[in-house]
């Protein structure tokens, strides 16, 4: 136990002293926070500039009114300078020669795109129709542009066309508006979460964090039973193995890597907690009160769930990688052997879904159970839905179990393999190796 | 038990990346070592083996002669009674291949038992007690050395000269010759004498030493394995 202490401590201390794991360690939430922030930033300062914009308006009577409605507040650019200048063509000598010049007018850029507005679209069809068909055919303008996907400028230009549009059929029929947007007010349908301790607004929280940090166990598995893969790899062509192996047992030089190994990975974790609670504690006072978005809460179960699924997904692919690491003899010929293991990892990835929508179906049930698939899909379960304790209990015993004869398995594997150089062995002489006294 | 024994392998086995002390340290301590035990005899042997400044230098930043006595200082730091050594001179220059064989033959008078492996029959003439010479996985000698030598009796002649000495070769009494150049090891057949061969040589080529001796230990390897391919051998020095 001494010696398995001593190699802890240095495979400990040898990782956690590198560069890779302290700018890790502060880059990780960096990163993260980047990713949900930047395209906010990105999106929010977005490239926009005035533009003209051409309009031939077969109606004759949308022109104004859209002008109007562009030159509100809400369609300025921020320095309060209109976002879209309108210029009205008239369609003569005939639309086709009108829409011929103008198609010239943006290859040119004296415009940025020209708004061709039919003559149908203020009509409505007979009553009948509309009774017999529940959505009636939409009508159609044109926006003509050289440069067609700024989805955002299509969808304010749109929904300016289709108020100025709407309004005026309201008119023509002598109906308030307003009035009309009260009376088609929409309902929202909210989501409230019940657990035992009471009932909790859910916004897109619950799911987000689930996710999230399902998948922070997975990266944390793949990363770290890499390491310990490379560490086995590095050990064994640096023939340190052959010196190491005088002093102290394979099988203690197994555990002392893998524990050491998962003790980083704890010791990160521990570090983003504090640093996640720093940041909510601060980031609390900082969002504008009456903002639509409630910081959702991690309940303490799912946290120690967290804990508990992580170090034992952990074992179980960490013996998996280290057995792989002492098959090899570089790390370029693992990278085949590496495969099946990580598939282990990714379908649980592409079930979370389905498992989010239904936690308890009995394909849920059932897939929680597998011991590759628990520690991901079992803790989903409990963020989603928290599952009765003895599905809980069982899946963890099966996966306890799972992991002493995996752990069992490969260190006959490891020892054997840690000392073969040269071609890396079949599946028959594995087999061979695990029947070794 | 495997803190008992101690061994250094052929090809160096440290962990690059690691400080020198540090490696010493956890070595020592997987070897059963206290710390405050361990880091006693680190200094003694950085100190001994001259290498004290570069403690906290990165294994991978010494010299393959460095990097070997780093080796040795682990294979020996918990006073093990069994040492094993696999070609422990290679890469070291003639100071250190002489402070390494002091420091076996120290350990020797102790009364530590030494395996030591190694292709350099002069190395195991001057070094080891007991022999035994493998070759293609086969024990093909084994013994005290210096009655296995007995066993060649005295009919080696050590020639050291100047000259063209080629003629040698066609004497009736020359059963086998190893000739480079300036020094030349004879075996005669059985019943000629020395003393006889001696007068032939004399004017015709310069003679700075003429030994009568047993052969040595590479004469008698190759004689043993012949012409076939020679694979490894081993020799044991031992108390």
């Amino acid at each position: 136990m001494k010696k398995i202490l001593a190699v802890i401590k240095r495979e400990y201390i040898q990782i956690v002293r590198t560069k890779g794991f302290i700018i890790g360690t502060i880059l990780g939430p960096v990163f993260m926070l980047a990713l949900i922030v930047v395209p906010i930033i990105v999106s929010s300062a977005s490239v926009e500039k005035q533009e003209t914009i051409g309009v031939v308006d077969l109606t004759n009577e949308i022109f104004m009114e859209l002008d109007d409605k562009l030159d509100h507040k809400d369609y300025r650019l921020k320095d309060g300078f209109r976002r879209y200048v309108l210029e009205k063509f008239e369609p003569s000598p005939g639309v086709e020669e009108v829409r011929n010049e103008l198609r010239e007018k943006v290859l040119r850029k004296e415009i940025s795109a020209y708004i061709y507005i039919p003559e149908d679209v203020l009509e409505i069809g007979p009553a009948e129709s509309a009774a017999k068909d529940s959505v009636p055919e939409e009508v159609k303008a044109e926006y003509v542009s050289e440069h067609t996907t700024d989805f955002e400028e299509l969808r304010t230009l749109n929904r300016a066309l289709n108020n100025v549009v709407i309004e005026k059929r309201l008119k023509r029929e002598g109906l308030d508006p307003l009035k009309v947007a009260q009376y088609i007010k929409r309902v929202d349908l909210q989501p409230i979460k019940i657990t035992k301790k009471g009932e909790e607004k859910d916004t897109a929280g619950t799911f987000m964090i689930s996710y999230f940090l399902a998948l922070i166990i997975y990266m944390a598995i793949l990363i770290y039973g890499q390491v310990i893969m490379r560490g086995v790899i590095e050990e064994k062509s640096s023939r340190v193995v052959e010196v190491v192996l005088s002093s102290l047992k394979p099988f203690q030089l197994m555990m002392g890597k893998i524990l050491g190994i998962g003790a980083v990975g704890l010791t990160q974790f521990s570090i983003w907690t504090l640093f996640g609670i720093g940041a909510s504690v601060y980031s609390t006072s900082f969002i504008p009160a009456g903002a639509d978005f409630a910081m959702p809460s991690i309940p303490a179960h799912v946290f120690i769930y967290f804990v508990v699924f992580f170090i034992l997904g952990y074992f179980l692919f960490g013996t998996l990688y280290a057995a792989i690491g002492s098959l090899v003899n570089s790390e370029k010929e693992a990278q085949q052997l590496v495969m099946p293991v990580t598939m282990f990892l990714i379908v649980p990835i592409m079930l979370m879904i389905f498992i989010i929508r239904a936690p308890d179906s009995s394909l849920s049930v059932f897939l929680s159970m597998i011991p590759f698939f628990t520690p991901i899909l079992m803790f989903l379960r409990i963020t989603v839905l928290l599952p009765p304790f003895g599905q809980i209990g069982a899946s963890i015993v099966i996966l306890i179990l799972t992991i002493l004869l995996m752990v069992w398995l490969v260190a006959k594997i490891y020892r054997v393999g840690i000392l073969m150089y040269g071609k890396r062995p079949k599946f028959a002489e594995i087999v061979r190796w695990i029947r070794y006294r | 038990m495997k803190e008992r024994v101690g061994y250094l392998p052929e090809d160096r086995g440290l962990y690059p990346k690691m400080k020198v002390g540090e490696l010493l340290l956890f070595l020592a301590e997987i070897k059963g070592l206290k710390s405050s035990e361990a880091r006693k005899e680190i200094d003694f042997w950085l100190e001994r083996f001259d290498l004290s400044d570069w403690k906290s230098k990165k294994v991978e930043e010494l010299s393959r002669g460095m990097q070997q006595k780093l080796q040795f200082i682990v294979t020996v730091i918990h006073q093990p009674e069994l040492i094993i050594l696999d070609e422990p001179f290679s890469g070291l220059d003639p100071v250190n291949t002489k402070l390494l064989k002091d420091i076996m033959l120290e350990m020797k008078e102790k009364g530590r038992t030494i395996v030591f492996s190694t292709h350099r029959m002069e190395q195991v003439e001057m070094i080891c007690d007991n022999i035994c010479l493998i070759n293609k996985a086969e024990r093909v000698l084994e013994g005290n050395l210096s009655q296995i030598k007995k066993q060649y009796g005295k009919n080696t002649v050590v020639l050291d000269y100047d000259g063209e000495a080629n003629f040698i070769k066609n004497f009736p009494e020359i059963e086998k010759i190893d000739d480079y150049g300036k020094f030349m090891e004879i075996r005669l057949k059985e019943k000629s004498s020395p003393q006889d061969l001696l007068p032939k040589l004399v004017g015709k080529i310069s003679i700075n030493k003429y030994e009568v001796k047993e052969p040595t230990l590479n004469a008698i390897f190759i004689e043993k394995v012949g012409g076939k391919e020679v694979k490894d051998e081993e020799d044991t020095s031992s108390h």
